[in-house]
């Protein structure tokens, strides 16, 4: 099999008959966009190349029984979704290790101009403030370009939900990048004519 | 949806509901009905362009690739998993766990071995000797506990399993000593080794390294950490490569 001119689908027959090179390339094409969301979504480096180590064993062994009925791409993303939200469960009690300032793979050389590069260090240090809940489909959809409903099926959550934790945490955001002015952002109470209530029953939880 | 949904009243609205407006967490008749007026609003149009520029900051992070050894290592847990043999590694600390629980084992019935019958080890007839070197020092500290894996030259391929993710330098004890070791072979290595643990080789004390090697390969270099050092060749007692060809 020519690894470089098959498909995933492909990839995944050849591993599944056998080709012992077939999940590897498979690994190798995909591995930078898995890493980043484990490493966004896990923070700590370590437990994200545990995470991600778990996932694609697991993949690896489970590859035999996949059907295309979605993409490879999801179902590999939702197994390394998985094995990090199983990680952040199992280590709710203990304390998270912040990444460090330049970030762990964090390009060395800035893309443009130092601004740029602070810009995404500011970001990255306002993504470590949402709770986790939010920071899962803020990586998903916003950084890694996931639709709402491919969010919703990798998470298990209701699509509405999805939406509305991207809401809560893009407004946590914009408060925490300075986007918005901190008058704005501490009125924030319910508007008139409309109850708590209601609007939580929107927000589809 | 009932389509009798009450449109919020304001300015002002809260920032959660000009986020939910934004996201489209709201109805679409109600969207529809509010987003004109959130727009014609200064401050509310303020924090719809706060979330925008939001989304802008998140969409323009860099990627981020995954770092080389981190890469080294899945490789070597998947080539591992596809090798007959081989335990499978599932995961750090099962595979911490696992090495530890056998190295132990193993050493334990190789000292029973050589108590009952009054003998070092085993050595094939023809492997090469490594020459006597009594004025060698004994190492001086983080000697394994266990009893080091006893291999014969033309096994080395079979501890990958048992070295692989182990981190214990012993007798070299540093990383900076080992990469010096390897320097010495000719051998250049960056990073952590995907796995180092002493062994004895044949009878003699040693320390595996095992170094990527490409896609699914590992390269095995067998050290003596008595003779070993960057201007010393000598020191590598063993250096193959195994794994998918």
């Amino acid at each position: 099999m020519t690894a470089a001119a098959s498909s995933d689908a492909d990839l995944i027959s050849a591993h599944a008959a056998g080709d012992p090179y077939a999940f590897s390339e498979l690994v190798k094409r995909h591995r930078d966009r898995m890493w980043a969301v484990a490493l966004r979504t896990l923070r700590d480096p370590e437990e994200a190349a545990d995470a991600l180590q778990e996932a694609f064993i697991s993949a690896f062994r489970a590859a035999s029984s996949f059907r295309a009925e979605s993409q490879v791409t999801t179902w590999l993303h939702r197994i390394v979704v998985n094995a990090c939200l199983d990680r952040m469960r199992r280590r709710q009690t203990r304390p998270t290790v912040p990444l460090p300032e330049a970030g762990p793979g964090e390009p060395v050389a800035p893309r443009d101009a130092m601004s740029d590069r602070e810009t995404s260090l500011m970001v990255q240090q306002a993504l470590m403030e949402l709770p986790e809940e939010q920071r899962a489909p803020i990586v998903l959809v916003d950084i890694e370009g996931y639709s709402v409903a491919e969010t919703a099926q990798l998470l298990g959550i209701a699509e509405g939900t999805v939406k509305s934790r991207c809401a809560r945490g893009r407004a946590k955001l914009a408060k925490v990048l300075g986007h918005l002015r901190n008058r704005i952002a501490d009125a924030n109470v319910p508007a008139d004519g409309v109850n708590v209530q209601e609007q939580r029953q929107w927000e589809g939880r | 949806m009932t389509g009798m949904e009450r449109v919020p009243m304001g300015p002002p609205w809260s920032v959660d509901l000009i986020a939910d407006l934004h996201a489209g967490v709201l109805p679409p008749e109600v969207a529809a009905q509010l987003r004109p007026r959130v727009e014609a609003d200064a401050e509310a149009s303020e924090v719809l362009r706060a979330l925008d520029a939001t989304l802008e900051d998140l969409h323009s992070l860099p990627p981020v690739p995954m770092p080389d050894h981190v890469a080294a290592r899945i490789d070597a847990a998947l080539a591992a998993e596809a090798r007959p043999g081989i335990a499978p590694v599932v995961s750090l600390s099962d595979a911490r766990r696992r090495r530890n629980r056998r190295l132990g084992m193993g050493g334990g019935v190789l000292v029973a071995a050589a108590a009952a019958f009054g003998i070092v080890l085993a050595v094939s007839p023809g492997a090469q000797q490594p020459p006597a070197n009594d004025a060698a020092p004994a190492p001086t500290s983080k000697q394994s506990e266990a009893p080091p894996l006893a291999l014969k030259r033309d096994e080395l391929g079979s501890a990958v399993g048992e070295v692989l993710g182990a981190q214990n330098y012993g007798p070299l004890e540093t990383p900076d000593r080992l990469t010096g070791c390897l320097k010495g072979g000719g051998i250049t290595s960056s990073g952590t080794p995907l796995g180092i643990s002493p062994i004895d080789l044949e009878g003699r004390s040693a320390v595996m390294a095992i170094l990527p090697a490409g896609l699914g390969k590992y390269r095995l270099v067998v050290l003596d950490p008595a003779t070993c050092g960057p201007d010393r060749q000598e020191g590598v007692l063993a250096d193959t490569t195994v794994g998918q060809r």
